[in-house]
């Protein structure tokens, strides 16, 4: 077995990620991510002239209106983010003075994400409210609601960027310090975002009427996945290589405590399983058994994924800290057993 | 020069944790270390002890981060960095941001506490009898090292003083 020498001081680190972002904030991460990439995702889809409104479920009555739903698989994102949100608010310490950041939008990331996702969120619902409620006087076709459409999908691009930017900011944290990061979360906020339409839609039946609108969310979703799979490699070779604390984020997720969510959560729910049903399912046309299961994975993978990128993070090492490892490096010199012979196994 | 910086000499700490006790008095009113500001980290292996303070960094990352502006510069007062508990929402962002890891979460007061050189009078200081703790002019932290380098450039041209 191959042996590897390490100074005293460097056996006495070990690797310990930061712990005061847990499973709430990943929740949040990856609510707005998925919501914001929905709304994106379906927005485009409907400009692109992709109808996915299936006809025959157009309408419910409900007090006496009948509401029109048709168009609620396109956007039903900004539900998702305003549940989420939320989830950023339980976390803080003390919750009702989450107002404070919301009146203070130029300090930080963390307050202008309140400004990003409520604009995302009150433009996102008002574009829902108008696409299902009845009333002649809203216009809903009038070519003026296509202003605060591109508003809101510009706020959605921004909440799905915004929630790789809230972690690069806190800048000591080498694992999350790259611009890599936003562009990893804006990736899977789109192939999260657009599987969560496919779902919704299956939902629906539309499906089974028009196969041809299946085939392109899924090419777009495949196509999707395949660059989140390119983005999250180059995220983690490059971390790897930036620092000696990035390096053992990298090896604590890959290697460490974290690798049963990296490996059985990231890379098996997330993109190996979805790839492969959706290959299967595709020789099956008409049975949405293995889309459903896949697309269940694949959102189950996104949420790994914010999960397991947050709790490798490792906070960067102090100057202190080298100046300590010179130190014991020299205190152990003088003695008879200078350095300790570990297998390379353990120091992983 | 009017500003003052904490300064720390790891090798007159014996890690008796004084400092903590009399910091947590100060700022909680009750001796309980794990509230305290300043925290001893030991190597007790290597007989080594180091008191982790805040650094009140220049360009000071909690600061940067903090979406409410309750962490904040004070030039007035040392230059020290402070973080205002009536602003505070808890968000942990400046703890995550924090390369020293200095700022903690009071789960007492809901909120983010660090080091405010105790309104220019700093407890740690003055209980650290052996002074691994003190209490400069930010202009002078580096004479007791210039010293003590002179000793030593005098002992190798003349040893036998």
């Amino acid at each position: 077995m191959a042996t590897e020498n390490i100074p005293p001081v460097r056996i006495l680190r070990h690797l310990r990620p930061q712990e005061e972002w847990k499973e709430i904030i990943a929740i949040y991460l990856y609510l707005a991510g998925m919501g914001a990439g929905s709304f994106v995702i379906g927005t485009l889809v409907s400009w692109m002239g992709v109808r996915l409104d299936p006809s025959f479920l157009s309408s419910i009555d409900l007090f006496g209106y009948t509401l029109n739903v048709s168009k609620v698989p396109i956007f039903w994102g900004p539900i998702m983010v305003a549940i989420g949100a939320p989830f950023l608010i339980l976390d803080l310490g003390i919750k009702w003075r989450f107002m404070y950041a919301c009146l203070n939008p130029r300090t930080s990331w963390v307050a202008r994400g309140f400004i990003i996702l409520s604009i995302f969120i009150i433009f996102g619902l008002v574009l829902l409210a108008k696409s299902i409620l009845p009333f002649e006087w809203l216009h809903a076709d009038s070519a003026l609601w296509r202003i605060p459409e591109v508003i809101a999908l510009l706020f959605a691009f921004a909440t799905a960027i915004y929630t790789g930017i809230l972690l690069k900011a806190t800048k000591s944290v080498p694992l999350w310090n790259t611009s890599l990061l936003p562009i990893l979360f804006l990736v899977s906020a789109l192939s999260t975002g657009s599987m969560a339409i496919i779902l919704s839609t299956l939902g629906t039946g539309f499906f089974t009427h028009d196969a041809g609108a299946l085939k392109v969310l899924m090419g777009g979703e495949q196509v999707l996945v395949v660059i989140e799979g390119i983005v999250l490699y180059l995220f983690l070779s490059r971390r790897y290589r930036a620092a000696e604390q990035g390096k053992d984020s990298v090896r604590l997720l890959l290697f460490g405590e974290m690798k049963m969510i990296f490996w059985g959560g990231v890379v098996l729910l997330g993109f190996i399983f979805p790839v492969v049903l959706e290959n299967i399912a595709s020789f099956f046309p008409g049975n949405f058994v293995l889309i459903f299961v896949a697309g269940i994975f694949l959102l189950c993978g996104g949420f790994f994924l914010r999960l397991g990128i947050l709790h490798a993070g490792i906070k960067d090492q102090i100057p202190m800290h080298r100046l300590m490892e010179i130190q014991h490096s020299i205190m152990a010199g003088r003695t008879h057993n200078p350095r300790i012979t570990v297998h390379e196994s353990q120091s992983h | 020069m009017d500003e003052k910086v904490l300064v720390v000499d790891q090798q007159r700490c014996t890690g008796c944790r004084l400092c903590e006790l009399v910091c947590s008095v100060f700022h909680t009113g009750t001796s309980n270390p794990s509230r305290a500001r300043v925290k001893i980290v030991k190597w007790e292996d290597e007989g080594l002890y180091l008191p982790m303070a805040c650094n009140h960094c220049e360009k000071a990352y909690c600061v940067e981060v903090c979406p409410t502006k309750a962490c904040h510069r004070e030039p007035e007062n040392n230059n020290r960095v402070t973080i205002d508990k009536n602003l505070c929402i808890g968000c942990r962002t400046c703890i995550i941001a924090c390369p020293f890891g200095h700022p903690f979460f009071d789960v007492q007061e809901r909120v983010t506490v660090k080091c405010d050189y105790c309104d220019g009078d700093p407890q740690c200081v003055r209980f650290c009898d052996i002074q691994a703790i003190s209490f400069r002019d930010a202009d002078k932290t580096n004479v007791t090292k210039k010293r003590e380098a002179a000793l030593k450039f005098k002992a190798s041209i003349n040893p036998s003083r």
